[in-house]
């Protein structure tokens, strides 16, 4: 790969880091807030203390994963927002099979699995019907929701505590990384996720034929592609990630080890992935650090509003500028590549 | 290539520090800091800050009693529900807080692990049952007993008018709600035999229930609402948080199609003191004081006094109660000044002596001896001389469901007790 490719979009990522920070500066400054304190509190708290770190890397987990899923269709010129979807179903397999069989292998490949399976019909109604796929998995999100909603209430409710699902059995959690933390093997699991899907993509015929309909849809028939192929492959691809992500989030995260009631506690994991793509420019790796930035801000969060008294509205503004800054590149490149089409 | 990129996103997190500091001089310490004799926190749920509820009740007790101790309080709030326990136990962590209070039994299992890796950290968590960890207070309320109330109130009005139906739409079908409908129909039969012994009529009053299967969706507060009008409730209690937006709508409907500007049918409001949300259709709400919660753990861990485990707090502790006009004056003046007005915008009225006006007449459509009525019952229960009976699973609840009237129920509940 040209260094090129590489040192230009970095540098606009930290272009548009820098610009999002000192807007989010400007707006703290007028609501009252010191900046300083503000950002030194985000900072020390993301990364000042191991505990500190173990937060942000726990936060990074799910969103790497469902930015996959993103990254995936988008590199095969698919806009499949059905991560948030594909987690739920991702987590209530875990929860099923790992009761049935208490091993975190099976939950994870439970997870796997359906994540997989929950998104062909996206996929078929893309390819055979036309259907556009921002469309169809939007509503399949919903669906998504009710269905696993009925299985949290109804089949699945924990008889001790009605407002979540039965727990996954001790025997199938993923351990922790550090004792105390909420970090877990999930977050190993998420990298080599990104890591194979970054193989997958450069490294195989199928990636490149995934990436070649994703530049140009006819010039990849006209080299003997079949792009039918390749977009069902990019759903099938994204949605075991999501699945993952469902999987890993009720194993490693404690406490609950369950589904809340409402899915509380999964939920807006598929939609924060796909700033977490953007802004990581649709690349796996980018996707990691990426991912990790949005810990940062995610794990800052608390310390804004302890250390330095900024509420939580006013986190979030801040983080949505500088967010919003940083996908800005991102998007534009997304753009040209569809008027392109 | 991997080498490069991690180079430069350290070059990234680098600049994002030089900004931040990069503004340092700037900044000149003006304020006095005010010396405080310590710290509180409290971490709030997904629900947050403004839901004029549940949080802003408990951030009311929690500012009085900073206020009153001279402490500092720290407020969390949390995005999401997997915030709950980085943010109990970042402030754990740092071991200056006299107290942590967690509003809302969804913090349960946070607390319980918290509490464990911090066994010197006294811990309160509102509405969460934690019954055996030595530095959680689980500050519990008894929803029968107000509950009990509402159902006086409810059945004395049906009685009065001549009706014999009235009904309550509750939420999701948890434990915790069988303590509300319980209590609810313990009222009703109370009601019965006060009319009784005060008329000399018979009266036998049916009672609807509902459960709506969620706790946010209005629309099937509506629905259940306009199913029990249909079948003649002459006063329906909601039990169900914002699905209970919908009962009002739906009363509220009903009496302007009937061309009336008051009730009855009659709403009756929970949590806090709703009476302002639809004047003229709300004749009362059952008021769990999760200020006054809030405010007990801090001053017990203040003074020393305290103890884990579960603290329930009934009337006689001013925990539950029946709102009165003072409530919904605190709650309105609780609220930012641009709020309130916003809010009294859309009620319809010109200012807050309009609503409260509106809201004292709405009371006047029931006669005193009811009132009074309502009042002997609370006296008598936090006498002890009634005690009202608290279901916890459906066996109990089923229990209630079937007995006759009130002192069978009240049998119930001394055999509870005892137990």
């Amino acid at each position: 790969m040209k260094i090129d490719t590489l040192v230009k979009p970095l540098m606009e990522s930290i272009v548009a880091i820098t610009i999002g920070v000192l807007i989010g500066a400007i707006v703290l400054t007028f609501s009252g807030f010191s900046p300083i304190e503000a950002y030194k509190a985000l900072l020390d708290g993301a990364l000042g203390s191991t505990y500190g770190i173990a937060m942000t890397l726990s936060s990074a987990t799910p969103i790497i994963l469902t930015a996959l899923t993103f990254a995936i269709s988008a590199r095969t010129g698919i806009f499949n927002i059905g991560a948030e979807g594909t987690v739920y179903f991702g987590a209530i397999a875990a929860i099923i099979l790992t009761n049935v069989v208490g091993n975190p292998l099976v939950g994870l490949l439970g997870g796997i699995l359906l994540g997989a399976l929950w998104s062909l019909p996206a996929a078929f109604l893309k390819v055979y019907r036309g259907v556009h796929e921002v469309i169809s998995t939007i509503m399949f999100n919903w669906i998504a929701f009710y269905t696993v909603l009925y299985f949290v209430l109804g089949p699945l409710a924990n008889p001790n505590d009605p407002n979540k699902t039965i727990e996954i059995p001790t025997s199938a959690r993923l351990p922790l990384l550090m004792k105390g933390s909420e970090l877990s093997w999930a977050f190993i699991i998420a990298i080599l996720a990104a890591v194979i899907s970054y193989y997958i993509l450069w490294h195989t015929v199928l990636g490149y034929e995934l990436r070649a309909s994703g530049y140009n849809e006819r010039a990849a028939r006209y080299a003997g592609i079949n792009p039918k192929r390749a977009i069902i492959w990019s759903f099938i691809l994204g949605g075991l990630m999501s699945g993952l992500a469902g999987a890993t989030e009720v194993m490693g995260r404690p406490p609950s080890y369950a589904i809340s009631q409402g899915m509380a506690n999964i939920h807006g994991y598929g939609f924060d992935g796909i700033g977490v793509s953007l802004v990581g420019r649709n690349h796996p790796i980018g996707i990691i650090f990426s991912g990790i930035f949005f810990g940062i801000l995610k794990a800052g969060a608390t310390a804004m509003q302890i250390e330095a008294g900024v509420p939580l509205e006013m986190v979030k503004v801040v983080q949505g500028i500088i967010v919003v800054a940083v996908a800005v590149p991102g998007l534009w490149d997304l753009i040209k590549k569809v008027v392109r089409r | 290539m991997k080498k490069s990129m991690f180079a430069l996103f350290l070059i990234g997190v680098l600049a994002f520090s030089v900004v931040a500091s990069g503004c340092i001089g700037g900044e000149k310490e003006t304020e006095t800091k005010t010396e405080y004799a310590g710290k509180i926190a409290i971490v709030y749920d997904v629900g947050g800050r403004g839901d004029l509820s549940f949080n802003d009740m408990a951030y009311l007790g929690a500012s009085k009693a900073a206020k009153d101790f001279n402490l500092e309080l720290k407020e969390v709030q949390s995005k999401q529900e997997s915030d709950y326990l980085p943010n109990l136990r970042s402030l754990a962590k740092s071991g200056e807080y006299t107290i942590i209070i967690a509003v809302g039994f969804m913090m349960t299992d946070a607390i319980k692990q918290v509490a464990d890796e911090f066994p010197d950290q006294k811990f309160a968590i509102i509405d969460g049952y934690v019954p055996d960890k030595p530095n959680v207070m689980s500050i519990l309320f008894k929803e029968n007993e107000g509950s009990a109330l509402i159902g006086a109130l409810a059945g004395l009005i049906a009685a009065n008018d001549g009706k014999d139906t009235v009904g309550v739409v509750l939420g999701i079908e948890i434990p915790v709600l069988y303590k509300f409908e319980g209590g609810y129909r313990f009222g009703v039969a109370w009601a019965e035999d006060y009319y009784k012994q005060k008329e000399g009529k018979d009266v036998d009053i049916q009672i609807l229930y509902t459960y709506t299967g969620s706790f946010t969706d209005p629309a099937k507060g509506k629905t259940a609402a306009q199913a029990q009008l249909g079948q003649g409730a002459w006063v329906i209690y909601q039990v169900a948080g914002a699905v209970g937006l919908g009962v009002f709508d739906a009363i509220s409907e009903y009496l302007q199609s009937q061309g009336k500007e008051f009730g009855p049918p009659f709403a009756v409001g929970v949590d806090s003191a709703q009476d302002w949300i639809k004047p003229g259709v709300i004749i009362a709400s059952m008021m769990k004081r999760v200020d006054v919660g809030v405010y007990k753990a801090v001053e017990a861990a203040v003074k020393g006094t305290f103890k884990g485990g579960i603290v329930e707090l009934g009337l006689a502790d001013g925990g539950v109660g029946v709102s009165t006009i003072e409530d919904i004056k605190e709650m309105l003046e609780s609220l930012p000044e641009d709020v309130r007005a916003k809010k009294l915008e859309e009620i319809g009225v010109a200012s807050e002596e309009e609503l409260l006006k509106k809201i004292e007449e709405t009371r006047k459509q029931v006669p005193d001896w009811v009132w009074d009525a309502v009042k002997e019952l609370e006296e008598k229960i936090k006498s002890g001389e009634v005690k009202v009976p608290k279901a916890f699973n459906k066996d109990e609840i089923e229990a209630i469901r079937k007995a006759k009237d009130w002192k069978e129920m009240m049998k119930l509940a001394e055999e509870w007790e005892s137990e």
